[in-house]
């Protein structure tokens, strides 16, 4: 009897205490992070998890780009129209508090901006997206806002979707308790633990299903697949290849990154545009495909992924020839290229899932047709000093291992950068190729997506920019009890409002 | 006695500048923080004034002599990361740590000091043969695997534990079991080592010919004098939990300062950085003289 009663009080105290543990209210989701957020100011939310948290959850932007569609709807403001060429005025919405109270008015995005782009506060939104240029807000009255930009800007509503409006009495330090219009306010942050979300009752617009959303973190992807698989989250935003077993739970959407080769264009054996065609000749894309790369990876033509503007859907990536790589290579000598001179391939530890694998594949393919190439695996530190000028004068021929993410919708995010004669990362110096780039970032509306078509068939076919490789995916776990589908977004967002319950 | 403790203070803090003064130079080696906070299509203005905020751009020893003019004051500086004081940073991840080592060499000490000692009470027996071969197994475990598969057999197979967090009392055992193991394991075979010397003495014999029963022998004739190089192990185990459980930490989601230190080491946050070698320093020097003042304790010919 006393044994029988002891089992029957362990299991009930076990089955209590259990489910102490384990529940998960009706409404609540959990979301399992990677890192924990160091940082929760909206002037940091182009970061992917603080995006994932703050992103239409807390921090509301003018304008939201919509990447299914590519199109750029109203938010906090209701419209904008160019007054003339590099001035913007937008029309705010009204009857919008902030969480705390005070209303949304212009003197808010103007003090945003200002935050955004201030010196005495590293904002990475304003190193990111308004680098480069002069820009200024101006109210004109409580629910009307000039904005404008020198050079002109025409994506200047496309570049308001990233700027995360902030009170008006924002500090010019980063804060620990992000304030928004959003549909949520943070209402608990555990260092170490967990941040806690819950829905606003005053919310201007339509209220979401998700009453409370617990942010955790967990470094370990096994770790984060297996709390969704038991129920202790509801979501894992980010699981790597291996993690994602189970066809029910698990997704593969494109996270907007595109890896590719980047090649000196400067100097030799690689400033000769038929060793750059042997390169990427010389490299069996196809194989990389469900082997070392996702399954669902797509071949690159571009930097930018397909959902850009002025994508080129017709052009082909680089068909596998080594025959006809080595025919280029011996042209090459012939005319006295140095095309035995050793090519130093520069990768970065941990740049993406497998890199080490794909670079010595890639680097025993180059060596298949001819080419003379080692391999440096480096730290992100080390690395950067390669990837970024200004560029050592004795650097000698060197491929960069480079990953780019475009999610914006618009090219002019990575073609100066990645192109242009004095572009941050580039390795190309062609004055007409910076006179097409900047005719294109001058322009508006079908006339700039066939201007940005044309840059980036130049790249691809006349200049061989890079040795372009794969448009990338990544990998969600979702609890079979929401409905959720991760997007492309999901790389930078999570909009809590998009979470419905089966 | 207060003399020994004066003494053993100076010494430590000795230690502890010339730690600092190593760590703060050879942390700067490591490159510029900049690379690592600031997205890589940062401008150079940017990076600049990314530098020019966090007082980057400064001559080495005008930031070091920043560094010890704030510390005099007992600040620490701001963690660049979290962009709050450095040592609340510290502290909030010490307490995890702290608590996880107590309750885990609690824990280990209880059962091993027991189990190895009944092992060598007859060794080459059944119990001896078991605790050996289950210690040796437990002192060469990888903590990365045991703490994979124990998720994947208690949490995600049998559901009788949580995979990870810190919530409630059941989240803290699959943890402090992975963290078990390898002491355990090391512990146990040095006690029941210094346990066989102990009891093959000849006081023991003459102990157990005027009739003295098992327990005692073992307990309290025997274990007081094994143990002083038990004593030490336990030191040096627990200190290496104080520095950090790093795997532990990591793969169960405990925010510790094993953890905190890898991260900020890798982000270049030299602050916090600075701060937690500092805590755990403190730390490790109170443990040891807490193991000096033990060895007094159960040693009277040991006097300080």
């Amino acid at each position: 009897m006393t044994y029988r009663l002891t089992c029957a009080s362990s299991l009930l105290l076990g089955a209590l205490l259990g489910s102490a543990a384990f529940a998960q209210d009706d409404k609540a989701v959990t979301i399992v992070l990677s890192e924990e957020l160091e940082l929760i100011d909206p002037c940091m939310a182009s970061q992917s998890n603080i995006g994932r948290v703050l992103l239409q959850n807390i921090s509301e932007t003018l304008a939201v780009f919509e990447p299914s569609t590519a199109k750029l709807l109203p938010k906090l403001a209701e419209s904008w129209e160019e007054t003339e060429a590099g001035a913007w005025r937008f029309k705010l919405r009204s009857g919008v508090n902030f969480s705390d109270g005070t209303a949304f008015g212009a003197a808010d995005v103007v003090h945003s901006l200002e935050r955004a782009i201030s010196d005495q506060i590293s904002c990475e939104i304003g190193g990111k997206y308004f680098g480069g240029f002069e820009i200024q807000a101006v109210a004109v009255d409580d629910t009307t806002v000039d904005i404008t930009s020198d050079p002109a800007q025409p994506i200047l509503p496309l570049l308001m979707s990233s700027l995360t409006i902030v009170p008006e009495e924002t500090p010019l330090e980063y804060v620990q308790t992000p304030v928004g219009t959003g549909p949520y306010e943070m209402t608990e942050r555990n260092m170490g633990t967990n941040i806690v979300l819950e829905k606003r009752d005053d919310y201007w617009g339509e209220a979401p299903e998700v009453a409370k959303a617990t942010y955790i973190f967990r470094s370990d992807s096994s770790v984060r697949a297996a709390m969704v698989e038991v129920g202790e989250a509801d979501i894992a935003p980010v699981i790597s290849e291996l993690d994602a077993t189970n066809q029910d739970t698990d997704f593969a959407y494109p996270n907007s990154e595109t890896t590719y080769m980047r090649l000196d264009h400067a100097t030799a054996p690689t400033d000769d545009r038929r060793v750059r065609e042997a390169l990427n000749l010389a490299v069996d894309r196809e194989a990389f495909i469900g082997t070392l790369m996702a399954q669902e990876a797509v071949l690159a033509t571009a930097v930018v992924p397909p959902s850009t503007a002025g994508y080129n859907p017709d052009l082909k990536p680089y068909a596998f020839d080594p025959d006809r790589a080595r025919e280029l290579l011996a042209e090459a000598k012939a005319d006295g290229v140095p095309v035995d001179d050793e090519i130093r391939i520069i990768g970065r530890i941990g740049l993406f899932p497998n890199d080490a694998e794909v670079l010595e594949a890639l680097m025993a393919m180059f060596k298949d047709v001819g080419f003379n190439v080692t391999l440096e695996m480096l730290e992100v530190g080390e690395y950067n000093t390669y990837y970024n000028r200004p560029f050592a004068e004795d650097r000698g021929p060197q491929m960069v291992s480079a990953q780019h993410d475009n999610a914006k919708g618009d090219p002019v995010f990575s073609m100066y950068f990645k192109y242009g004669s004095e572009g941050q990362q580039s390795g190309l110096v062609y004055p007409e190729l910076d006179e097409m780039i900047a005719k294109a970032t001058a322009a508006t509306g079908d006339e700039r997506a066939a201007l940005w078509s044309e840059v980036m068939t130049s790249i691809h076919e006349e200049h061989i920019g890079d040795v372009l490789l794969f448009h990338m995916v990544g990998f969600s776990r979702v609890s079979p009890r929401l409905d959720f589908k991760p997007t492309i977004a999901t790389n930078s967002e999570l909009q809590l409002s998009q979470i419905g319950f089966k | 006695m207060k003399k020994f403790i004066g003494k053993r203070a100076v010494a430590s803090a000795i230690s502890l500048v010339g730690l600092v003064i190593m760590v703060f130079f050879l942390s700067r080696l490591t490159g510029d923080p900049a690379d690592l906070y600031l997205p890589v299509d940062a401008s150079h203005q940017a990076r600049e004034q990314f530098r020019e905020i966090n007082g980057l751009n400064d001559p080495l020893m005008v930031q070091f002599g920043r560094y010890v003019a704030d510390l005099a004051v007992l600040d620490f500086g701001n963690s660049i990361r979290q962009s709050r004081p450095a040592i609340d940073v510290v502290l909030a991840g010490f307490a995890w740590t702290l608590w996880l080592a107590c309750v885990t060499m609690l824990l280990v000490t209880f059962a091993a000091i027991v189990i190895g000692s009944l092992a060598a009470f007859r060794v080459g027996g059944v119990f001896d043969r078991i605790a050996t071969f289950f210690s040796l197994i437990g002192a060469s475990a990888p903590d990365f695997w045991l703490a994979i598969v124990a998720i994947v057999v208690f949490a995600v197979n049998l559901r009788w534990l949580p995979t990870s967090g810190t919530g409630t009392i059941w989240h803290w055992v699959l943890p402090v079991s992975v963290l078990f193991v390898r002491p355990f394991g090391l512990i146990l075979q040095v006690v029941r080592g210094s346990m066989i010397g102990v009891l093959s003495s000849a006081y023991v014999k003459t102990a157990r010919a005027k009739g003295v029963r098992n327990r005692p022998i073992i307990f309290v004739h025997g274990l007081r004098n094994g143990m002083l190089p038990v004593i030490t192990v336990i030191g040096d185990q627990a200190a290496g939990i104080l520095n950090g459980a790093v795997v532990v930490e990591t793969i169960f989601g405990f925010p510790g300062i094993g953890k905190l230190m890898i991260d900020s080491i890798l982000q270049r946050d030299f602050n916090v950085v600075l701060a937690a070698i500092m805590v755990s320093a403190l730390a490790i020097f109170l443990m040891n003289l807490l193991i000096d003042l033990a060895y007094a304790l159960l040693d009277p010919r040991i006097r300080y």
